[in-house]
């Protein structure tokens, strides 16, 4: 379980610090774009938590991603049709894609508590690394103060949501 | 112990139609001071103020400024107000004195205390 947990740090780890990332400064669409991407991305995570885990703590915390992350992106559009603008696909986005697809082949294969374990354990460490991110790289440079504002919202309810997978994956007993 | 629910925004149509007012409606008025509504706000994930303290009669209305949706449920399930999306406010009046303990249906972290007094 360390393993399967620190590849999957080291997967999203390693989306999020790409060179040609971490060299040029996201745009305000491309930041808009990857942060709209990682929301659809765990609402992916959340609905085959609720296909597959018959735990009810597992199945209240997917119910709560795909209901705030949801919300999120919900807020995300609305601000997009009122500025009028396209969000812009970037490297980022696409590796975070690329990523889950993978995840969510190895999460499709397992059962039970393993699979409860690897969702969970996924989900603190996705949360972990999209909140760093969120908060050391997107917030700082963006520049338009709507999108600036959305994300600080986010950002807040993303961080709970890293304090309740950190709870799940204690009281699953994982380790 | 309650009377009546009343939810603003897009909530006010779904419930007006269900009656519920008529349905939970009891109890004469407290003498004295007329029944107040005390106003609670949900924001950064922190019910705002965390403990209250109302008469018997009185409204509670809770208001999410959150992006995620909130509710405010009793711990025994007694009273809740549905699901709140950003904006969007429900009040419950109370009739019963007692403490009640309640949280958030999808944050079970977030809790309060609504004190009510005879």
């Amino acid at each position: 379980m360390i393993n399967k947990k620190t590849c999957a740090a080291a997967l999203v780890a390693f989306a999020f610090s790409m060179p040609a990332v971490a060299e040029e400064p996201m745009n305000d669409l491309e930041i808009a774009h990857t942060a709209y991407t990682a929301g659809q991305i765990d609402i992916r995570y959340a609905h085959l938590a609720l296909a597959l885990s018959q735990n009810e703590d597992v199945r209240a915390f997917a119910a709560t991603m795909v209901r705030d992350h949801t919300a999120v992106n919900d807020a995300a559009g609305a601000l997009i049709t009122e500025l009028n603008v396209t969000p812009q696909d970037n490297g980022l986005s696409q590796a975070l894609v690329k990523g889950a697809g993978e995840k969510v082949e190895e999460l499709t294969g397992l059962r039970g508590k393993a699979f409860d374990c690897a969702y969970a354990t996924n989900e603190l460490g996705y949360h972990q690394v999209v909140n760093q991110t969120v908060e050391g790289k997107f917030i700082p440079n963006t520049t338009v103060e709507p999108l600036k504002e959305l994300l600080t919202d986010a950002l807040a309810t993303f961080k709970q949501h890293e304090k309740h997978a950190e709870n799940m994956v204690s009281s699953l007993k994982c380790s | 112990m309650l009377v009546k629910r009343t939810y603003t925004r897009r909530r006010a149509g779904a419930l007006l139609g269900a009656g519920l007012a008529a349905l939970f409606l009891s109890g004469a008025p407290r003498a004295g001071d007329a029944p107040r509504t005390h106003k609670i706000d949900i924001q950064k994930f922190k019910f705002a103020p965390a403990a209250l303290t109302i008469k018997a009669g009185d409204s509670v209305e809770w208001t999410n400024h959150d992006i995620a949706p909130h509710t405010a449920t009793h711990e025994e399930g007694s009273w809740d107000t549905g699901t709140l999306s950003r904006g969007e406010s429900a009040a419950l009046t109370f009739e019963t004195p007692g403490t009640y303990s309640y949280f958030c249906a999808f944050h079970p972290q977030m809790t309060g205390t609504l004190t009510v007094e005879a």
